[in-house]
């Protein structure tokens, strides 16, 4: 699979994640540039965020797989009024992320968005911290 | 199946309680007693009549942990039957009421009160999103981008306007129209008359959602006194039957992470069918509607799960007045989470109350023709769950 655009951001993550055993591999993969998730191996369903149960029919026999590079935008919207943790990057867009072949995921959004740009095409990155990535996404001009 | 009843209620206007002066604070048991004392005044009940206390959950804002049994204690009730807390997100205070209906339903209790206090204003807006960000989302995968919680409504109001190409004045028309409501409110918060273009000219806030489209911070108080149908026939007072419930969690939180459509509100479909159903009428039967709505384009998504409009249709349905306190589909004419106010965790208890005055015509300004039912309606998440209760008017 292809790796992700970096995008170095400055200072840390406003509100990092926690990383427990089973996450570890999700956030480790993402700090080498590619986006994953888990795959239920009983009935086939990718769950965002990764999951230790398959939410369809509860299996436990869940397995990682890399997720596409690429989706499109179903929504996003741009907050002006902020946690005092995210003062810094106010304002700041959010989305919601359709990856070709699924799951949906909301992430920060970087660079321009705008309404013109709903159900248009989005290109996954890493978002580098000094303490650790995030994922994000940003809208990508058709070629 | 006994049947339970509004007897009683009492409430304070949504507004800043909270925000006073150093050293003149307003406390919530305080605040409780006021609406409390109202409650068992119009009931003509006393404390020696209350078998349960049922508690709207505060939030995380105010000082006095464990409120129910303080309170409890505070009013000296000793109660038969239970003294409980409950939390369900923006739910909770329709858990309250839910919770004390049961407690009479089931026979544990003859009457019951439901009381809440909600307090946030003497918190900085900045700090209090600090801690909203980790309700409203995965606070690994979601809260790391900061979601405040209208967040997501705004993007179901984007998707909205670009799906279904819905003019934006027309989405911000329901912002004028829940005005207009809450200015014959006595409990509104804000009661100023507004204009279309004071609401699509006002700051952004989450985009395309600005500062008029979205709720302001705000503290209330609301109590009810619950009791038995044979209890508040006795009484010879006017009250309200509880005709019917429905509830519907869709087992998500906020969004799915399988794409398709995410503006159907589908918990809202489920949970009012199963009301309409057990309270035995159809939804034409319904004179008032009470959605919880912090945003305009909840209100709008909010009447299309109903099926009061087609889908797409919502928003354009109520800036052509389908919606006002006098059309066919009265919709929030107490003004609304945006102009009632919104404080949270006792929103709910507000809409009761105003579904009581609407029923027993006591809502002077806004008071709609047909009072037979009205409906309530609280939900929690993304509209993720949603409980709905049917009303009945008793003279």
């Amino acid at each position: 699979m292809s790796t992700l655009q970096r995008l170095q951001m400055p200072g840390n993550r406003p509100f990092p994640p926690r990383v427990s055993a089973f996450t570890r591999p999700f956030w480790e993969a993402l700090g080498e540039g590619r986006l994953t998730s888990t795959r239920c191996q009983q009935c086939g369903i990718v769950s965002f965020p990764p999951r230790n149960l398959c939410r369809v029919c509860w299996s436990r026999d869940v397995a990682w797989l890399g997720l596409a590079t690429h989706g499109t935008l179903y929504s996003f919207t741009r907050v002006h009024v902020a946690p005092g943790a995210f003062r810094e990057d106010t304002p700041y867009a959010i989305g919601i992320v359709d990856l070709h072949q699924g799951p949906r995921l909301m992430c920060r959004m970087i660079g321009e968005v705008d309404t013109q740009h709903l159900d248009g095409p989005v290109e996954m990155l890493v978002l580098q911290y000094q303490d650790g990535p995030l994922f994000g996404a940003q809208v990508r001009e058709p070629s | 199946m006994r049947r339970a009843a509004i007897l009683g209620y009492g409430a304070v206007p949504v507004g800043s309680y909270q925000r006073a002066p150093a050293g003149t604070e307003v406390l919530e048991h305080e605040l409780a007693t006021e609406v409390v004392l109202q409650a068992a005044q119009m009931a003509g009940l006393s404390k020696e009549d209350i078998d349960g206390v049922v508690v709207a959950h505060p939030g995380d804002h105010t000082r006095q942990g464990y409120f129910h049994t303080f309170l409890t204690a505070h009013l000296g009730i000793r109660a038969r039957a239970t003294v409980i807390q409950v939390l369900g997100n923006g739910m909770t205070g329709g858990h309250a009421f839910d919770i004390a209906l049961q407690q009479v339903t089931s026979g544990q209790a003859d009457c019951v009160l439901s009381v809440g206090v909600h307090f946030e204003t003497g918190i900085p807006t900045a700090q209090h999103l600090d801690y909203s960000i980790r309700l409203t989302g995965d606070v690994d995968f979601q809260s790391v981008f900061g979601a405040v919680p209208i967040a997501w409504y705004a993007m179901d109001a984007q998707r909205y306007l670009h799906e279904y190409r819905v003019p934006r004045a027309t989405l911000a028309s329901i912002a004028v129209k829940n005005r207009d409501h809450a200015i014959a409110n006595p409990l509104a918060q804000f009661r100023t008359p507004i204009t279309l273009d004071e609401v699509l000219n006002a700051r952004p806030i989450v985009e395309p959602l600005g500062l008029l489209e979205v709720p302001g911070r705000a503290d209330g108080a609301v109590a009810l006194m619950i009791v038995s149908e044979d209890m508040a026939r006795a009484s010879g007072r006017p009250y309200v039957l509880v005709r019917g419930r429905g509830f519907e969690h869709e087992g998500l939180h906020q969004i799915s992470d399988q794409p398709g459509d995410a503006l159907s509100y589908a918990s809202l479909q489920g949970a009012s069918g199963r009301a309409l159903t057990h309270a035995g009428v159809s939804l034409e039967d319904i004179g008032t509607f009470q959605v919880y709505a912090p945003c305009t384009i909840v209100e709008a998504l909010g009447t299309e799960a109903l099926g009061l409009f087609a889908r797409g249709r919502g928003a354009a349905a109520a800036a052509a007045g389908d919606t006002r306190f006098d059309a066919r589909y009265p919709v929030n004419t107490c003004g609304g989470c945006l102009s009632r106010g919104h404080p949270p965790e006792v929103t709910p208890l507000y809409d009761v109350v105003e579904a009581v005055m609407q029923l027993h015509g006591r809502a002077s300004g806004r008071q709609v023709q047909r009072r037979e039912f009205a409906m309530t309606i609280s939900e929690l998440g993304k509209y993720n769950a949603a409980l709905v209760h049917i009303l009945e008017g008793k003279a």
